[in-house]
């Protein structure tokens, strides 16, 4: 098979994985390598579906042993397999960065003869990068789970991220869809990168030249709609691995329909839209100074489809509104409906001139849109006051033009047990 | 008010910019414009100085790190008609400092910046979407079009990025090339531009990219419109992925 076949196999089984972030490592090259990784991170293109690509997005194989009810590659599916040896990705890997198509590598794998040979040669061709080829540019390495963790702490040396995926909610969910994984042989080797971050950070302070592990920290994902978990369940999971585990994101992947296994709803459409409203709840977390039990609770444990988290909130506590903008600190700004983190940020800034007016607002790029609703302006209401919870929810709807989208996720009552 | 005028270029607008905070006690009572030569032409014309020029942007940085850098994405834009606006820009740099940028409130600033910042976003999106094609010597080579003049800052992100080869940049809109070879970086301009021949293995690794391009979206969540919003059609052009 020549390397255009294998290619279209292998980052065609690798298109599942949502990550390509190549931000949060900053390296120099070196005098006679290729390659270095930039802050801010930079995308390169962006595919048909519109995601970013910043990094050349393959399987070492997926020639896989398990047999994972929601994932394309599961052994007993017919999809042809591949699997690439270290020198193929080296090779496509350069090519492709002197030709500025990439950032670097995303190296994930099926699991062959076992977890711990899979990852060795995972590890392999990022060594081979590193050291052979003195490749200065990004990497992103998937850790298989159960591999041992001398391997786990050699891949943190090499690559700038490194993430190992939680793949389903709830450790229930893990046993009916993927019953040779569990949450044990996941969890554990993601504490022990979270415990090597920290202690290198430790080292880095006291010694300019102590190895990096994981610069770029690390991340996992979960599939979103494969099983029967609710929003608030899946947030509280996330909060817990940003605060326990210390990880830089948490990846939310609407399932995609590629298997007919009865474990599996029927989906007339991926879940696109609570997947978004999922991202959404997790800038909350990550940005907003939110928990997820302000977002959501047990007797609302899903995500408004209708409005977005923020504005579903805000809805909920009248009492916290108006906000005046000339005077409230920037965690309250946050809370405002349509005030992000550049917009608070804004406002603080020209306030500092002069009280901002509505105008002024405009004028500093802030979007009116919903804020107007929820803001004082020294003393001034930006919307006619004293309207009601139910004339606000309708306002806020009309005003964003567009109808309401039903729901596009189809779930047979009876399939999840 | 006074006015006063100088010779449109870059040189000559800052040594002007620079003279003016000197001399005026108000500068944001200043008028500043391009010389056009008519005969009623009203104004005091300010000659040009480099050195000036130099010694304003540096004080400035000193002063302003944020400002310095807005101006220098500002002077890529290569806007017409605003010299003005910039003068009073860089005289509230020097009186607030880094804060400035905040003071969107303030027309002036708020059109500086901003158009700073779309000149600025250019640039970072030229690091990604540049393509190079290897050429028949080993050496590579990446046509462009920018909106705006990003080739300095372009060429030094890949000085440091792809030191390793040889390689040529060239703004088909300017006639302008940046050439990186053996470890110097060179700028010039070139008026007849031929494309040289290709290496012989280039269309093969472009038929691997154009493949990884096509396999890697989802079918199901297919999206043109954030694709297109994300990566305007514009630059299309001299994308590998979008030819063939």
């Amino acid at each position: 098979m020549d390397a255009l076949a294998k290619l279209q196999i292998l980052s065609g089984a690798a298109r599942y994985d949502a990550s390509c972030a190549s931000s949060g490592s900053k390296r120099d090259a070196s005098t006679s390598g290729t390659g270095n990784t930039s802050q801010s991170g930079i995308c390169h293109s962006w595919s048909d579906d519109g995601r970013c690509i910043s990094l050349l997005k393959i399987l070492l194989s997926n020639d896989c042993r398990y047999d994972c009810a929601y994932c394309v590659n599961r052994s007993s599916s017919l999809v042809e397999r591949a699997s690439f040896t270290a020198r193929e990705v080296v090779d496509l890997t350069l090519e492709f960065y002197r030709r500025n198509y990439i950032e670097g590598l995303f190296l994930s794998s099926a699991v062959m003869q076992s977890p711990d040979c899979t990852m060795e040669r995972m590890v392999r061709v990022v060594e081979t990068l590193r050291t052979e080829e003195q490749f200065g540019g990004y990497i992103h390495l998937k850790i298989i789970p159960g591999c041992s963790s001398e391997l786990v702490r050699k891949a943190g040396l090499y690559a700038d991220r490194i993430s190992v995926n939680i793949e389903l909610p709830s450790q229930i969910s893990l046993q009916r869809l993927a019953p040779q994984k569990n949450k044990d042989a996941i969890l554990e080797p993601m504490a022990l990168i979270g415990r090597e971050i920290n202690s290198s950070l430790v080292e880095r302070k006291a010694s300019r030249n102590a190895p990096r592990f994981a610069p770029a920290g690390q991340s996992t994902q979960m599939i979103i709609g494969a099983s029967p978990e609710n929003d608030f369940q899946i947030l509280r999971l996330s909060q817990g691995l940003y605060k326990k585990m210390n990880l830089k994101r948490v990846y939310y992947s609407a399932y995609v329909p590629v298997s007919d296994d009865n474990r599996l709803p029927v989906l007339s459409a991926p879940p696109l839209l609570r997947e978004h409203r999922l991202y959404q709840a997790d800038w909350l977390l990550r940005f907003y100074g939110f928990s997820a039990e302000e977002i959501l609770s047990d007797d609302a444990p899903n995500l408004d489809e209708t409005f977005d988290p923020k504005t579903a909130w805000a809805l909920r506590h009248p009492e916290f509104f108006p906000v005046e903008i000339n005077r409230a600190d920037y965690a309250t700004l946050l809370r405002v409906p349509g005030i992000g983190v550049t917009s608070a940020k804004r406002i603080i800034a020209a306030r500092r001139f002069s009280a901002v007016t509505p105008e002024g607002m405009k004028k500093i790029g802030v979007v009116m849109k919903r804020a107007k609703y929820f803001i004082t302006g020294s003393g001034r209401t930006f919307e006619k006051p004293d309207r009601t919870p139910a004339l606000l929810r309708q306002q806020l709807l009309l005003g964003e033009g567009s109808l309401i989208v039903p729901s596009r996720q189809l779930v047979l009552p009876g399939l999840f047990l | 008010m006074n006015r006063y005028l100088y010779d449109g270029t870059a040189d000559g607008l800052l040594s002007a910019i620079a003279w003016i905070i000197e001399e005026e006690p108000d500068p944001e009572r200043v008028a500043l414009a391009e010389r056009e030569d008519t005969l009623f032409e009203e104004g005091f014309f300010i000659s040009t100085d480099a050195i000036q020029a130099e010694s304003l942007f540096f004080r400035l940085r000193r002063r302003a790190p944020d400002a310095a850098h807005t101006l220098y994405s500002f002077m890529m834009a290569e806007k017409e008609g605003m010299a003005g606006s910039l003068l009073h820009y860089i005289s509230l740099a020097f009186t607030h400092g880094d804060k400035i940028n905040g003071y969107l409130t303030h027309p002036d600033v708020r059109d500086i910046v901003s158009i700073a910042k779309k000149a600025g976003r250019e640039l970072h999106r030229m690091k990604g979407l540049l393509r190079f094609e290897k050429l028949l010597d080993g050496a590579y080579l990446a046509k462009m079009g920018p909106d705006y003049n990003i080739i300095q800052p372009l060429a030094y992100h890949f000085c440091s990025r792809l030191r390793a080869q040889n390689w040529f940049l060239y703004d088909i809109k300017r006639y302008t090339a940046a050439r990186w070879s053996n470890g110097a970086l060179q700028f010039g301009s070139i008026e007849q531009f031929t494309t040289p021949a290709l290496s012989e293995d280039e269309k093969k690794v472009q038929a691997l990219w154009q493949t990884f391009f096509k396999t890697i979206a989802i079918p199901d969540r297919k999206n043109p419109r954030l694709q297109k919003s994300n990566m305007p059609v514009k630059y299309w052009k001299y994308l590998t992925e979008k030819q063939g």
